[in-house]
């Protein structure tokens, strides 16, 4: 098994490179292997806390909370890019963490294989 | 170098692929890059269809939600879902590029 990071730097929740992502983190997951997700830019929205699904909307809370329960997947949002979006610590799911983006190019450091998906 | 790439649009991403130089390439359409293996424009297929030594993917969730069928994409190129992206990113390839 390997580990698989992927940097996102998508637009806001409902774009396709973020649906991907997680999708792809999805799939790594279940096959075994870890994955470490961050999030940049506006992708940094998927990490805020209430968030309510609707049909039709993609909704990945869920998804994501049950891959951090497997222990093998890591996200992280960007405190730089939250704060400048008007979002801060406390507003933030807990299975999310906080970094500065040393915590992404440490995980590809550690990675097998690095996935960057800009924005769209 | 082996190198897996994601073209997520149509039109645009192809020149890039063209100037990359490596011992193994796979394109994986997926999002609107499907409609490089879906539809023929003046009546001839992708032209990056063309290009030699190249493995073509694309996925299976992208290609139903944008209405094409399976069996009706162009023959050069082999369906797959997440899990065989997963498989071909850790066994087939070592760089992963995002277009």
């Amino acid at each position: 098994m390997g580990k698989l990071t992927i940097g996102t730097f998508a637009s806001l929740v409902g774009s396709y490179a973020m649906d991907f992502a997680v999708k792809l983190s999805e799939a790594a997951i279940n096959k075994g292997h870890e994955v470490d997700l961050w999030l940049s830019g506006n992708a940094t929205m998927l990490s805020k806390k209430g968030q309510k699904s609707f049909q039709d909307y993609s909704y990945h809370l869920k998804t994501i909370e049950g891959l951090s329960s497997t222990g093998r997947f890591n996200i992280a949002t960007c405190d730089a890019c939250s704060e400048a979006r008007g979002y801060h610590k406390d507003d933030t799911i807990s299975c999310c963490k906080r970094n500065t983006m040393d915590w992404y190019l440490a995980s590809c450091f550690t990675a097998d294989r690095v996935l960057m998906i800009g924005g769209d | 170098m082996k190198i897996i790439s994601f073209l997520s649009h149509y039109r645009h991403g192809a020149d890039i692929l063209e100037r990359i130089k490596t011992t193994k390439l796979g394109i994986v359409f997926v999002g609107n890059g499907i409609y490089h293996v879906g539809v023929s424009e003046n009546g001839k297929p992708s032209p990056l269809l063309d290009k030699k030594d190249v493995s073509f993917y694309a996925l299976i969730d992208d290609i139903e939600t944008r209405g094409f069928k399976i069996e009706g994409i162009d023959k050069r190129v082999k369906p797959v879902s997440y899990e065989d992206l997963v498989d071909l990113i850790f066994n087939e390839y070592e760089k992963v590029i995002w277009l």
